[in-house]
């Protein structure tokens, strides 16, 4: 589930970003009037507004229906709060007049309407079991949750890429082949097997790190640090395998292209046809993958939370559902899809970007 | 077919994961019955105890016979995994066959459906549809089919489309071939083999959310055994058995691993099966073509 559709749709036709690459290509392929500069300009706003309204149709459609999805498990499950307040002893009378309070007796198309306005303007209804805002609840949760994939992230990313790069500039020698098994097998370990062993070698072995809790930063930076250390490695382990074999795999072939040749002939240095030329081409799988992890690193997470004992997001989601406490349990998937949906426009922006001129659809 | 799977078990990595699955296999079905204690019976003489002769992994904090309970576990492990794929199959590899085919607007549907699968965060919408939904497993297993869908949905429009574009497709659709016809003749050649990829490593994911469901104790409640159950008990007893979770670890990773190399075996083999020899520069060249870029 690495590669997904709405990351494999094709970047935006024309992007805002890089104005001096596309002013680039147009000096080299024609001369610049001002007729051509004007009708280039038009071209370029018309490609962006094409993209945001191809944008916002596919968009629109998927956030409703998978809000729906997640609405539609709170109906189904035939839950009230009364129920979940005073469980058996709750009267008939009670469950009637707490469901008109929450609005449940209204029929389920309406009701959606109602919690999705709310969504809309950051209302995310309160909790059945404290009357605590949800988006209070999970405001508190989420900082938990960033730090650990915050870190996890970092990690990810500067192993990913150190190994991706080592691998590609490596190509087919043992170096090479080591990183991919490596890769590969990292990639099958579960986070759950791997808080476990990274729990019994640090913190029951050489009791290096504090195995469970949470303290935040502001308090003591220190232990903050120590506590979030195992779990983001756990998490991040997914992240390091899959950025480093993207990156492999985009540098592989970038490298074989002829204008990496041409460099190379031109007398540039090694590090320079990487750094300067390949690398930026052969990101694309790569930025791609992490824009992927970054939802599922905040959300997903919820096995090593319960693990370390951290209140987190994917803690509050697991806890909430398991007391029915409907509201939260849809507030936080909510936050969960919004959040993926972000991060997959801005992986189309950033590809977009990252595009070579000559090879963006005009 | 033969000759795809006689390719694939040519590698020898192809050879040691089935040789894996089958141990798995025969634990699923036979597991419960060569059990040498009973998976449930509590035992107070003897906690939390080490490997010994008569208890081969140890006992838990209830005295109950570690390796009994693994391998009760199997069958519902295994079985939760491959009926979640089942359930994704369906719901995703029909659509996909079907888009290529019902027209534009069916097309867009099932898109914009499969995108919106995507954007639902994994384990927690799992634990959420299982948990709220009356905390079962067949819960967990629409949960979980839902969540591998677009995947299926994915592999089997792309093989579908490719071959629907092709010159030996049209040519047999301007001879009046009916698309029935085609399907089963030439689009069922290559949708299956990418189906079968996708099966493997899909049971493999599935395999991880269950386990990952189990470890919390959600769509099977203790005290049934299962694979992630055992682990969790084990995490709670790390500082008197640190060893516990070695084996049921090595269960679930052995599993997991041994479907991942059979399915890039089985997409090695499909890809070079039936294709004209190349040579070694050529193939990775192929090879280096970036996905998705």
């Amino acid at each position: 589930m690495t590669t997904d559709t709405i990351a494999r749709r094709q970047p935006p036709v024309v992007t805002p970003a890089d104005p001096a690459i596309s002013a680039d290509a147009a000096a080299s392929t024609r001369p610049a009037t001002p007729v051509r500069a004007r009708a280039d300009a038009w071209h370029h706003v018309r490609g962006v507004l094409l993209w945001l309204v191809r944008t916002v149709l596919i968009v629109v459609p998927v956030f409703l229906f998978s809000t729906f999805i997640t609405f539609l498990l709170g109906a189904a499950s035939g839950l009230n709060p009364a129920a979940t307040l005073a469980g058996d002893s709750a009267t008939p009378e009670m469950i009637a007049q707490l469901n008109a309070q929450y609005g449940l007796d209204k029929p389920i198309v309406l009701q959606y309407l109602d919690w999705i306005g709310g969504v809309v303007t950051g209302d995310l209804g309160t909790s059945w079991f404290n009357h605590t805002s949800v988006a209070e609840l999970i405001g508190q949760r989420l900082a938990i949750s960033a730090s650990i994939a915050g870190f996890a992230l970092i990690i990810g990313i500067v192993f990913g890429t150190l190994l991706g790069l080592v691998a590609a500039v490596n190509q087919g020698r043992f170096v090479d082949r080591a990183i991919t098994a490596v890769a590969s097998f990292m990639s099958t370990l579960p986070p759950f097997v791997v808080s476990i062993g990274l729990i019994v070698v640090l913190s029951v072995w050489l009791h290096l790190l504090p195995s469970a809790g949470y303290v935040p930063p502001q308090q003591d930076f220190w232990r903050w640090l120590s506590l979030i250390t195992m779990p983001a490695i756990a998490l991040s382990l997914d992240t390091v395998a899959e950025i480093a074999r993207q990156l492999r795999t985009g540098l592989v072939a970038t490298l074989q292209e002829n204008y990496v040749t041409g460099a190379v002939v031109r007398g540039l240095s090694r590090r320079r046809v990487l750094f300067g030329h390949a690398l930026r081409n052969g990101a694309g799988p790569a930025v791609a993958i992490l824009g992927m992890k970054i939802p599922t690193l905040l959300g997903g997470a919820v096995v090593t939370e319960t693990i370390f004992s951290m209140p987190g997001f994917g803690m509050l989601s697991a806890d909430s559902a398991l007391r029915g406490d409907v509201p939260v349990v849809q507030g936080t998937l909510v936050v969960a899809i919004v959040l993926v949906l972000f991060f997959n426009i801005v992986v189309n922006v950033v590809l977009g970007g990252l595009r070579p001129a000559s090879r963006r659809v005009r | 077919m033969i000759d795809v799977l006689r390719a694939a078990l040519r590698l020898p990595s192809a050879k040691i994961a089935v040789g894996i699955l089958i141990v798995i296999a025969f634990l699923a079905i036979f597991g419960p019955l060569v059990a040498p204690f009973d998976p449930y019976a509590q035992n107070s003489k003897d906690l939390l105890q080490g490997p010994t002769l008569e208890h081969w992994l140890g006992t838990d904090d209830l005295g109950r016979d570690v390796f009994s309970r693994l391998l009760a576990g199997s069958t519902v492990s295994v079985l939760a995994a491959m009926q979640s794929v089942v359930v994704g199959l369906v719901l995703g590899a029909l659509p996909g066959l079907l888009s290529v085919y019902l027209g534009r607007t069916f097309e867009w549907i099932t898109l914009r459906i499969m995108d919106s699968f995507i954007t639902l965060p994994f384990l927690v919408f799992a634990i959420a549809m299982t948990a709220l939904l009356g905390n079962g497993l067949t819960q967990a297993m629409v949960a979980v089919g839902i969540l591998i869908a677009p995947a299926f949905y994915r592999v089997t429009r792309a093989a579908a489309l490719t071959v629907s574009h092709s010159q030996y497709v049209e040519a047999a659709q301007l001879f009046g071939a009916t698309t029935a016809w085609v399907v089963r003749k030439h689009v069922w050649k290559k949708v299956f083999p990418a189906i079968a990829v996708t099966t493997a490593s899909m049971t493999g994911a599935s395999l991880v959310i269950v386990s990952s469901l189990t470890f919390l104790g959600i769509g099977i409640v203790p005290p049934e055994p299962t694979w992630g159950g055992l682990l969790a008990t084990d995490l709670g007893n790390l500082y008197q058995r640190p060893f516990g979770p070695v084996v049921p670890a090595l269960v679930i990773i052995g599993t997991v691993w041994a479907l991942n190399a059979l399915a890039d075996a089985l997409k090695d083999a499909t890809t070079d099966a039936g294709a004209p020899p190349v040579s070694k520069q050529k193939r990775r060249e192929l090879q280096a073509v970036p996905h998705g870029a």
